[in-house]
C-alpha cells in the first residue's frame, strides 16, 4: 500500500486527542453551574490524560518501523473540593444555606481551551506542510 | 558517466524526513559521495526477474492501491456524513491521502507517455 503522507499517522492520531481534550474542556464549560449531577452530587470538572507512549517507544525502539502513537489514557476527575457558595433559596442548599458547585475555574477552561485549540492548529498545520511537501516532490523534474 | 549522478543522495536525504526516521539525531553518513558507494543504480534492470514483479502488475498495484485510497476516502466522507462518528479531520485528511496518491498516479502516467512518445519520435 502506498503512503504518499507517511508521517502524518502520528499527527493523525494527535488531531484525535486534542479532539478529545476539547470535548471534555466543553463539557466543562457546559456544566460550570451544574449542582445536581447524575449522582446528585455537583459535576466534577474532569481532565483528559494522554498517554506518553510517543515518548516511551521512540526511547525504547527508535526505529521507523514502528509508529508510536499519541493517545488519551483515561479521562480522569479532578480532585479539587466543590466550592461552596452561600445561597439558601437554591434547591440544593443545604441545612446552613451552602450550596456545593462545581470545582470548575471558567477562565482556567478557556485558558484550556486556547491551549487545546492551538495545539490542534499545530497538528493540522504539520499535515498541510506534509502534504505541500508531497506535492513539491511530484513535481520534481518539470519547467 | 550518468547526467543524474547526484541524484541517489538526494533521494537519500529525502528518506530522512520527517516522519521516517528523523528522531535519529546521529550523523547522516554520505554515501555516494566519493563514487565508491553508489546507493543503488536507478535503472538497472534484471531481465530474469519473476513475471509476478513485472511493469505491468507494479503499475496496475499501483492503480488498485490509488483506488482503495479513493475508497477510503469515501467511506470515511460516508460515515461522516451519515453521523456514524467519523471525525471531520480523518475525512478530510483520507481525502487528501486520496489526492495525493492520484496525483502520483497521474505523474506516473504523464512520465509513460512522455516517454513513449519520446521513443516513437526517434530517427530510425
Amino acid at each position: 500500500m502506498i503512503q504518499p503522507l507517511s508521517g502524518i499517522q502520528n499527527t493523525v492520531a494527535a488531531l484525535d486527542a486534542e479532539r478529545t481534550r476539547l470535548d471534555v474542556i466543553s463539557e466543562n464549560i457546559a456544566n460550570a453551574n451544574t449542582t445536581h449531577g447524575v449522582d446528585g452530587k455537583p459535576y466534577q470538572r474532569k481532565v483528559v490524560v494522554f498517554e506518553s507512549s510517543l515518548q516511551q517507544a521512540m526511547g525504547a525502539g527508535g526505529n521507523g518501523s514502528m509508529t508510536p502513537q499519541l493517545h488519551v489514557a483515561r479521562i480522569d476527575t479532578d480532585k479539587r473540593a466543590p466550592l461552596e457558595i452561600y445561597a439558601p433559596g437554591n434547591p440544593d442548599a443545604d441545612a446552613r444555606g451552602m450550596v456545593a458547585t462545581p470545582n470548575i475555574n471558567i477562565h482556567e477552561e478557556m485558558a484550556d481551551l486556547i491551549a487545546a485549540s492551538r495545539a490542534f492548529e499545530a497538528n493540522l498545520a504539520v499535515v498541510k506542510n506534509e502534504k505541500s511537501m508531497a506535492m513539491q516532490t511530484l513535481s520534481i523534474g518539470k519547467h | 558517466m550518468s547526467p543524474l549522478s547526484a541524484i541517489p543522495q538526494t533521494v537519500y536525504n529525502f528518506g530522512s524526513m520527517p516522519g521516517t526516521d528523523a528522531v535519529r539525531p546521529s550523523a547522516m553518513p554520505t554515501p555516494g559521495i566519493d563514487g565508491t558507494t553508489p546507493l543503488g543504480q536507478p535503472g538497472q534492470i534484471n531481465p530474469s526477474q519473476p513475471a509476478s514483479d513485472s511493469f505491468g502488475s507494479v503499475l496496475g498495484k499501483l492503480v488498485s492501491d490509488v483506488n482503495q485510497k479513493q475508497t477510503a476516502a469515501n467511506a470515511a466522507v460516508d460515515g461522516l456524513q451519515s453521523g456514524s462518528g467519523v471525525p471531520l479531520h480523518q475525512a478530510v485528511i483520507a481525502m487528501e491521502e486520496a489526492n495525493v496518491s492520484f496525483q502520483l498516479m497521474v505523474e506516473v502516467r504523464n512520465k509513460l507517455l512522455d516517454s513513449y512518445q519520446e521513443l516513437m519520435r526517434m530517427q530510425i
